[in-house]
């Protein structure tokens, strides 16, 4: 099982950081609450809302938005024109036309760091202005809960710091709470306020993060001989 | 008189007259300019060539199935193999109408608008359900099932006879008067359809059928209703096509469906797609027009080996233009991909 038995609960405003060596079930969490699996059992609440059956478009329209780990871009549309679907569909405004998205999307790539890039083809951009791409895009959607899979991957440290100062300002700017998924530490601790650690899809550890990474259980199952 | 290209100038000498007009390129972009040429065309036809008129009817024709066929593969974010399945419907219940209730053209518009409907609804849920290899082989085999259907009932379809003695299109006396009236209104429907679909592709709603073209699983997570748009891209355009059968049906007044179900005719609409570029409007049109002419160049020049080279040539067109004749421009404006946006600071 994937994910087995799993609670937690995520507050408004903070930074939650969700770790986990490789294949501990953390996408599929974030698969299982954005939608595109829907659980077995149990119940996920949001706002007060029972979602567990809702389809995604509709949980996105409450307000739940998600990067992906590897990037996944619209390849033939414009970064642009991406980030507007966004804007477009991802809350119902009433009479926006495509020009007030647009609007919207160029503040948001802006905010991204990519505004000259907004007549590019996605499949044309680089690794990092595709993660920077795939914010932008979540944050037009005006998402209240963003899900970060693991931002840093697949960048060297410089892009690295970029991208969680990116997190760290659209969380001040637009006020968004973040479920961060990542497998570095040291930027968890610096970022998070709360830690959640899934190892073969149970949850081993819950706390702050100082708590987390002195937690005897965490340690073994990053270093081996963990058994859950 | 002499006629020359100078310094982006047309210049014409007429005597002692001298006559300038500039060519501005954008002009040549304007799309009221092909209409204009697409309309002058069978007027010309009439006058000089009337033996075209029926292969301008025909590129229209293609043209108008191949345009919203080009809007079900953008919104559905599938090939579909199968498109002749509803030109067979809202033909044959064109015809059956025609032959049974004496209904004319007017009236039996509307039953092949109401059964190309029902079938569209009816088979919308396989672009939920099924994607892929799997969505492109049902697709592909509807219309040969429908086609066995027409021979098991041949009491009803008439099999490969066809039905016949449907109410023509127009009649007013002259064969000829009559080709150029059915090909004006061939050319009508295709620019109704024309418009239709590039007004959608330029409007939010085509932002939300590329996004599940390219990828309908974050189209969802980014709040786009996959299946209401899937349902919508695919119902319409089976509508759209089902019209076009009623019209093949009440243009030659026969309708068989060994004529348009078979894979052969499929081909021709999917090159027309394919050499004028997938979701190309303007595009569809110049390949319709493309395929009917060289049908004809090819018939004339090679009698019985023209369809082995025919779909020859096309393989060839194929290969060496994976993009179409569209792509020749877009290697040049590589984003004008639809829907297109321009933002300047």
């Amino acid at each position: 099982m994937a994910v087995d038995n799993v609670s937690f609960s995520i507050y408004e405003g903070e930074t939650l950081g969700l770790m986990g060596p490789n294949g501990a079930g953390k996408t599929t969490l974030v698969n299982l609450v954005t939608g595109k699996y829907l659980a077995d059992s149990g119940h996920i609440h949001f706002l007060g809302q029972d979602i567990t059956r809702m389809a995604p478009y509709k949980r996105c329209k409450l307000g739940i938005s998600r990067t992906y780990q590897i990037p996944r871009p619209f390849p033939e549309l414009t970064a642009l024109m991406s980030v507007v679907v966004s804007a477009l569909y991802g809350k119902d405004r009433e009479n926006q036309s495509l020009e007030d998205a647009a609007t919207d999307a160029t503040h948001y790539l802006e905010f991204c760091g990519l505004f000259s890039k907004r007549n590019v083809l996605c499949k044309d951009l680089t690794l990092y202005e595709l993660r920077g791409l795939e914010l932008a895009r979540a944050l037009a959607t005006t998402p209240k809960l963003v899900f970060v899979d693991e931002v840093m991957a697949g960048l060297n440290p410089t892009e690295a710091g970029k991208a969680v100062n990116l997190l760290e300002r659209a969380k001040e700017e637009f006020g968004v709470t973040i479920l961060w998924i990542e497998h570095v530490m040291a930027a968890l601790m610096k970022a998070a306020q709360r830690v959640v650690v899934l190892h073969y899809g149970k949850k081993i550890a819950e706390g702050l993060p100082q708590d987390i990474a002195n937690d005897p259980v965490v340690i073994e199952c990053y270093l081996g001989s963990c058994h859950v | 008189m002499e006629l020359e290209v100078k310094r982006e100038k047309l210049v014409l000498r007429l005597g002692k007259q001298k006559y300038e007009w500039h060519i501005e390129p954008r002009y040549w972009r304007n799309p009221l300019t092909y209409v204009g040429i697409l309309v002058i065309l069978p007027v010309l036809a009439y006058f000089f060539y009337p033996t075209i008129l029926p292969t301008l009817i025909d590129a229209n024709l293609l043209a108008a199935i191949a345009i919203p066929l080009g809007w079900m593969t953008l919104g559905t974010g599938r090939m579909n193999f199968g498109p002749q399945f509803y030109i067979g419907a809202g033909g044959y219940a064109a015809a059956l109408c025609s032959i049974h209730l004496g209904w004319g053209p007017a009236i039996t518009l509307i039953v092949a608008i109401a059964v190309g409907l029902f079938f569209g609804l009816l088979m919308s849920p396989l672009t939920i359900v099924a994607g892929g290899l799997y969505y492109t082989l049902l697709t592909l085999l509807f219309p040969l099932v429908f086609l066995e259907i027409t021979f098991i009932y041949t009491d009803i379809f008439k099999g490969d006879v066809g039905l016949f003695g449907i109410a023509p299109m127009v009649n007013v006396g002259s064969f000829t008067v009559n080709q150029l009236l059915i090909c004006f209104m061939a050319l009508f429907i295709m620019l109704i359809y024309m418009f239709i679909v590039d007004k959608i592709l330029r409007s939010k709603f085509a932002t939300a059928l590329a996004a599940i073209n390219d990828d309908e699983e974050v189209a969802e997570a980014m709040g786009v209703n996959v299946r209401k748009m899937k349902i919508i891209s695919f119902t319409i355009p089976a509508v759209m096509i089902a019209i076009i059968g009623w019209f093949y049906s009440h243009y030659y007044g026969t309708f068989s469906g060994i004529t348009y179900l078979p894979l052969s005719f499929m081909l021709k609409i999917l090159m027309v797609n394919m050499i004028g570029g997938r979701v190309q409007i303007y595009g569809n049109v110049v390949g319709g027009y493309f395929i009917a002419f060289l049908e004809l160049i090819l018939i004339q020049l090679l009698g019985d080996y023209s369809p082995v080279v025919f779909y020859i040539i096309l393989l060839i067109l194929l290969l060496t233009l994976p993009e179409g004749l569209f792509g020749l421009y877009r290697k040049r404006h590589y984003r004008e991909y639809l829907p297109t946006l321009h933002v300047r600071r």
